[in-house]
């Protein structure tokens, strides 16, 4: 369970603050299914580095589970991207070098798995996202398509609680977009919290929990609760 | 994060780029090679003095005639007011209690003759000890005879370059020798020796002590060689040794004895230091080399930015980053140094079977030096392109594509 | 045309100046090793030319026994024939000869009263101020008269006489030398080390008292001074000659000229420098290495920028000249920097140890310089070929 509250992240462009996020409040609960929407230089990717711990907001709290971050040396943000978080990127970022199963391993190495356990783990998640077949391909001897599901399989080998993904489907044509979306779908019914950064109202629609932001600033929220019923609506 | 999986990450990384991976690796591995070789080198050269020592004999007091106070070796050229006499060699021989056999010993260059034939010759004037004390073997024939009376009498030994060019085929023994103005016989032929110390064996003729010093006009020996039983009793025998001198030479200290392990020790001291000082100078290239890889991981950092940054994004720690890029580093320097140290040994392997006589191999200290020194570059030089793979900020590295 | 190839060269190094500075690192490392050793080895060189110069350059020497393969030179033992009084005088003929002094050579104890001293005592006649260029400090030294015949003056070095006088006055004073009574008197100047040789502690006597003293007739060496005018070579075989016929048509000496002696120095004491200058250069070598990995590296960063030139017509020549001339200019400037760095620390050793003496020859920076571009050039040559041959159209589609 994510709490943002009062979030800021400015920057220091030559003389210039930039002020990417303004006084962010969001709560997003287990299992939610979320998306990040706004034009470009909104604030989207900002919010999305912050929920990933990869970056520290200026001002404001995030609450992980209960637990302040925000704060947090940069050993503990690393465990917890570790363990607790998985990233999807607009640009794949599979390592050149290494194979599918070599991608999707990464994390485990350095998070000191067993050897035998990781092989283990590599298969089922390369199974899950049906790309058992291509394990010992190269990434540059994959298709986009696949080499998204490759992140996906990296991003979730490690059991996250929550996988942030940023423009998933933003180098991919259509069919293997809706396959991307197909999957985080799959997973998110399974428990696992997917937060989607998108600019295509399409894929943002499918969310249940939709925010659109503006110059850093949340303006609307739209939230569908489970049975369909109310949505509730928060204007800014 | 074991340790096998490090290097396992790290031998993937330069797989990718095997051309600068090989480069800076044969760097390193000329640097540890070109030590290596040097070293060995300045390590045959004592080991072939100590050894050439070594066939002296052992446990040996050298008497020498004169004393200096500054340099305290007078004894190469000096002439001293009080002689050295072969009196004073029996003194030592019967008052020295450990000393177990003592040569007089009288040098000079004389001029040879059998026949038409002719020579320059070092001549040893000397007793039938000095085979003994000297470790001499005979190809044929006998040694100077022992015993007082015949102390006077004209034979010879001759080296064996001495018998082939003045003898040719011929068996020397019985036959005269010319040296000088007197007339030898020759009683024997030593085993051939090559180079010792200061001379070589094969072209010295040996003769009786008192022969010699009438043959060169001299009063006093050129030195006194003598055989001490044991090597403990050594410093002890000296100190005898030079007290006795000094009553027989009316209270004067005008003797300097050596002992053979302050030579040695001396040699090898200076020996070892032109060697350590060698291969530091080689060594110099180990740092060049060392610039090198960093050059080569500073560039891989760069390039692999995205990878960090993606590192980062799964949740690698700092510390973790930066042991991935140095052993990165510490890989090809290791790898190098282990390149440059086979390469080496076989070189003075090679070195050994060409020419036997001269034991070229490095000092006990090189290898283990060499191999940390391989190790340490990499950590050294890798460390500044480590931190930085640490500092990159993955939010700006993902960013782009 | 060049001109504009030069500029280009410049302008891509100068462009990453960090990554430049820390490519030429290794040369700059290498050659400020190799020209500080250098600088030491002919310091060293200079240092010692000098001191043996300091015995005045139209000096001959001669020695007994012929220098071969008795193993030691003949100064170890005593050939059977001498070199006598009776030779030195007859060298005074030779024509072109200044002034000579017949040396004898021992070691005895000089005591003055409770106090003594073993040290070198010289044999030697009145004419060594002249021939060995030694200042008397005080006193004078022994007088003109028969080499033949003995007499009871001393004169000591310095630090004798300090050992056994302290500030008192020694002239006139009697010393035993080896048992025998002298008189002192003159006290030399101080000259110091002489290749290892404390020269002011010593003792000299006249030739034919040290020939009693030591009991033998023996002279170590004759040291022969000729006049300015003459001919060293000359003046040699004319020596040579005069002493053969005194030693029954045998050469069994050596006569060798300062000119000869400092020869076989500087030639020594030029390998030794060379060799240690050799050995540094294995770290040039692993420099080149260096500079090669570099551009092989730059050149496939700027395959885009090599094939735009390609496109706009340069030749593969060309792109070829371009980057050898890149690693050229890299290396030589690594190698200017280096020779400042060396000289540098020269300088520094210099200051802080003035006995280590340091001298670098420009011979060495010249050949620094031009061993430097010879690196560069040669570790530019791959790189330069891979570059020319890059296919722009790959190279301008790659991202």
């Amino acid at each position: 369970m994510i709490e943002l509250s009062g979030i800021s992240r400015d920057f220091q462009v030559g003389e210039e603050t930039v002020h990417a996020l303004a006084d962010i409040d969001l709560t997003v609960p287990d299992g939610d299914y979320l998306s990040l929407m706004g034009p470009s230089g909104s604030g989207k990717s900002s919010l999305l580095n912050i929920l990933g711990c990869l970056d520290r907001p200026t001002r404001g709290s995030y609450r992980l589970d209960g637990r302040e971050v925000a704060r947090l040396p940069e050993e503990e943000l690393s465990r917890i991207r570790r363990q607790h978080i998985g990233f999807v990127f607009q640009f794949y970022h599979l390592v050149p070098r290494l194979t599918a199963a070599g991608n999707v391993e990464l994390p485990m190495i350095f998070a000191g798995v067993e050897r035998g356990e990781r092989i283990e783990r590599v298969d089922r998640a390369l199974r899950e996202v049906g790309l058992s077949a291509r394990a010992r391909h190269r990434s540059e001897q994959l298709s986009g398509g696949e080499r998204q599901r490759v992140a996906i399989a990296r991003a979730i080998v490690m059991g996250p609680r929550v996988l942030l993904a940023d423009e998933p489907t933003g180098n991919l044509d259509i069919s293997a977009g809706r396959e991307i979306v197909r999957l985080l779908e799959e997973r998110n019914a399974r428990g696992l919290t997917v937060i989607v950064v998108t600019h295509d109202p399409d894929i943002g629609s499918r969310a249940r929990h939709r925010i659109r932001l503006a110059d850093g600033k949340i303006v609307s929220e739209e939230n569908a609760v489970a049975d369909g019923a109310a949505v509730g609506l928060r204007s800014r | 994060m074991s340790f096998r999986d490090l290097v396992g990450f790290a031998i993937g990384a330069l797989r990718g780029h095997r051309l600068r991976s090989g480069l800076s690796l044969l760097g390193v591995a000329i640097g540890v090679a070109s030590v290596i070789l040097l070293t060995s080198v300045g390590e045959g050269a004592r080991l072939y003095v100590t050894g050439e020592f070594a066939t002296l004999g052992s446990n040996l007091l050298i008497v020498f005639p004169g004393k200096t106070e500054t340099t305290g070796i007078s004894p190469f050229l000096t002439e001293a007011p009080h002689a050295l006499t072969l009196e004073d060699a029996e003194a030592i021989l019967h008052h020295v209690r450990s000393a177990r056999r003592v040569a007089p010993i009288v040098f000079g260059v004389a001029a040879a003759r059998v026949g038409d034939r002719r020579r320059d010759v070092g001549v040893i004037g000397t007793t039938s000890e000095f085979l003994g004390v000297r470790q001499i073997r005979l190809r044929s024939g006998r040694y100077l005879p022992a015993g007082e009376l015949a102390r006077g009498q004209r034979v010879c030994v001759i080296g064996s370059k001495v018998q082939s060019e003045l003898f040719g085929a011929r068996n020397p023994l019985g036959e005269i020798l010319h040296l000088g103005e007197e007339r030898f016989r020759v009683i024997g032929v030593t085993a051939p020796r090559g180079l010792s110390i200061g001379q070589d064996l094969d072209e010295i003729v040996h003769v009786p002590v008192s022969r010699g010093m009438k043959l060169f006009n001299k009063i006093s020996l050129f030195r006194i060689l003598v055989e001490i039983s044991s090597h403990q009793e050594i410093p002890a025998a000296r100190r005898n040794a030079l007290e006795l001198l000094k009553e027989r030479h009316e209270g004067f200290e005008d003797v300097t004895i050596w002992t053979q392990d302050s030579v040695l020790a001396t040699f090898s001291r200076v020996l070892s230091l032109l060697t350590a000082a060698l291969g530091g100078i080689a060594a110099i290239s180990l740092t060049v080399a060392g610039v090198g890889i960093m050059n080569v991981m500073l560039v891989s950092v760069s390039e692999r930015r995205r990878e960090i940054g993606l590192l980062k994004a799964i949740g690698v720690m700092p510390r973790q980053v930066v042991s991935a890029f140095l052993v990165e580093a510490a890989l090809l320097s290791t790898a190098g140094g282990a390149l440059g140290l086979a390469a080496a040994l076989g070189a003075t392997r090679l070195m050994r079977t060409m020419y036997p006589s001269f034991p070229a191999r490095p000092p006990f200290w090189v290898l283990p030096a060499a191999l940390s020194v391989s190790i340490g570059v990499g950590l050294l030089f890798g460390a500044l392109p480590a931190r930085r793979a640490s500092r990159l900020d993955p939010v700006a590295a993902l960013a782009r594509r | 045309m060049q001109r504009d190839f030069w500029k280009l060269a410049w302008e891509s190094i100068a462009a990453h100046p960090l990554r430049s500075a820390l490519t030429t690192l290794g040369i700059v490392i290498g050659v400020a090793s190799v020209i500080l050793l250098t600088s030491l080895g002919e310091g060293t060189r200079r240092s010692l030319v000098s001191e043996f110069s300091q015995f005045g350059t139209n000096l001959i020497t001669i020695h007994r026994g012929k220098t071969t393969t008795a193993g030691i030179p003949g100064a170890v033992g005593g050939t059977i024939r001498k070199l006598t009084l009776g030779d030195a005088e007859a060298l005074r003929r030779v024509p072109g000869v200044d002034a000579l002094v017949p040396v004898a050579f021992g070691s005895a104890r000089v005591e003055f009263g409770e106090r003594g001293r073993d040290v070198v005592v010289y044999g030697v006649t009145s004419e060594v101020p002249k021939v060995w260029r030694f200042a008397v400090g005080g006193g004078r030294f022994l007088p003109r008269g028969d080499p033949a015949r003995a007499s009871s003056f001393a004169v000591l070095g310095p630090r004798l006489k300090r050992e056994l006088f302290g500030e008192a006055n020694a002239l006139g004073e009697h010393v035993k030398i080896g048992g025998r009574r002298f008189s002192v008197i003159g006290v030399m100047a101080s000259k110091g080390q002489v290749f290892g040789f404390d020269m002011d502690d010593t003792a000299y006597i006249a030739v034919a008292s040290a020939h009693s003293l030591f009991n033998t007739e023996d002279l170590l060496e004759i040291d022969v001074l000729f006049s300015l005018g003459a001919s060293g070579d000359s003046v040699k075989e004319g020596i040579r000659e005069a002493l053969i016929r005194r030693h029954g048509g045998e050469e069994d000496f050596t006569v060798r000229t300062q000119a000869e002696s400092l020869d076989v120095l500087n030639r020594v004491l030029s390998v030794v420098t060379a060799a240690v200058g050799g050995i540094g250069a294995i770290s040039l070598l692993v420099g080149a290495i260096g500079i090669l990995t570099m551009m092989w590296i730059a050149v496939g960063e700027r395959t885009a920028e090599i094939g735009l030139l390609k496109a706009l017509g340069a030749t593969r020549g060309q792109i070829a000249r371009l980057f050898l001339l890149e690693a050229a200019l890299l290396s030589v400037v690594g190698g200017g920097v280096g020779v400042a760095v060396g000289m540098g620390l020269g300088a520094l050793i210099r200051l802080a140890i003035p006995a280590i003496s340091v001298h670098t020859a420009p011979g060495f920076i010249a050949a620094a310089l031009a061993v430097s571009l010879a690196v560069g050039l040669g570790s530019g040559v791959l790189p330069a070929r891979r570059a020319s041959r890059l296919d722009p159209i790959e190279a301008l589609r790659a991202e």
